[in-house]
């Protein structure tokens, strides 16, 4: 047989492209990505700090409480503007966070990118159908995906400031 | 001889959650199912790599609730990400393969024994083979039945594909 050394190309898929996945297979949740001018330390620092800025990205929510934690899990308790609560399994690590309730799906991930970094927002429904209304849904709603990418951005001039 | 390192383990739990729709359990998924999809595409897509990974995860997570054996999940995984990378690497059409008697001698300094040098001169198809039969240990016919030919024209591929590797490294 043919010598075939360990040197066989293999390929790592970053956290983005991770996330790209996660919106591409989950139906009808709205997904934008955005290089933002700052280092990823910058911006993860920002945006791993849940229960201070989660709230001022999402302005549905008015808290969010991580209530246990072990390792990269984490359960928190989210409470919206109308006083609707939920609660969030979450998976926290650098460059990635997936949350979800009984109804809802976010998620956010950031890699380092020349100019700065790539981050990506998801948010949606988790609600029976919305594999038939997904193709409907897709295009309208990114900008809802949009929105919370551009309060961080924000949110991070402030920081900085 | 390849080294053929298996993947890990699966939980068939995990799987029968994701199936149900918990994406934390999707999300943890496509976390044990990119190592190996990564393993699979590479030799395959080459460049476009990074590519074929995304497109074959996201085929094999929008279909999961076809798969009816959670234990049969990579070889349902490889099935499909042995296809993408082949449909990938065909679409961007980004090497032209040359002749298999144009692959350099060895001794050549721009070749350096390198597997990326020698599977960039082969068709997409010939490296599935390659990848089926040596990475992954599969017979003939059943590397055939992946790739939709019969086992004859697995033993053909393979044979041209072993041989650019002999020429590439033989002194």
């Amino acid at each position: 047989m043919v010598a075939v050394n360990q040197d066989w190309p293999v390929v790592e898929l970053d956290p983005v492209r991770r996330m790209r996945v996660l919106a591409a297979a989950t139906p009808g949740v709205a997904y934008a990505e955005k290089l933002i001018p700052a280092p990823f330390n910058t911006v993860w620092e920002a945006a791993s700090d849940l229960e201070h800025e989660l709230p001022r990205m999402i302005t549905d929510l008015r808290s969010f409480e991580i209530t246990s934690a072990w390792g990269e899990r984490m359960i928190a308790h989210a409470r919206g503007r109308l006083g609707q609560r939920a609660r969030f399994d979450v998976v926290l690590r650098p460059g990635w966070c997936v949350m979800q309730s009984r109804f809802l799906i976010g998620g956010m991930a950031a890699v380092p990118e020349v100019g700065g970094t790539r981050f990506a927002f998801l948010g949606g429904l988790r609600l029976p159908g919305m594999r038939l209304l997904a193709p409907v849904l897709r295009p309208a709603i990114r900008p809802l995906a949009l929105r919370p990418i551009g309060r961080l951005e924000s949110r991070l001039r402030v920081r900085a400031a | 001889m390849a080294v053929m390192t298996g993947p890990p383990e699966l939980d068939p739990a995990l799987v029968r959650a994701a199936q149900r729709g918990d994406r934390i359990a999707v999300a943890d998924l496509m976390d044990a199912l990119a190592p190996y999809v990564g393993r699979v595409c590479g030799p395959i897509a080459l460049h476009d790599g990074p590519d074929a990974a995304q497109e074959a995860l996201i085929a094999i997570l929008k279909n999961l609730r076809s798969l009816r054996d959670p234990a049969a999940v990579y070889g349902w995984a490889r099935a499909i990400a042995v296809r993408e990378a082949i449909r990938v690497a065909r679409t961007t059409a980004r090497a032209v393969p040359a002749e298999l008697a144009d692959v350099p001698a060895s001794g050549d300094p721009q070749l350096a024994a390198d597997v990326r040098d020698v599977l960039a001169r082969l068709t997409p198809e010939h490296r599935a083979v390659l990848v089926l039969r040596d990475l992954e240990g599969l017979d003939e016919q059943a590397a055939g039945a992946l790739l939709n030919v019969p086992a004859a024209t697995v033993r053909s591929r393979l044979f041209r594909a072993r041989r650019s590797f002999r020429k590439a490294w033989s002194p």
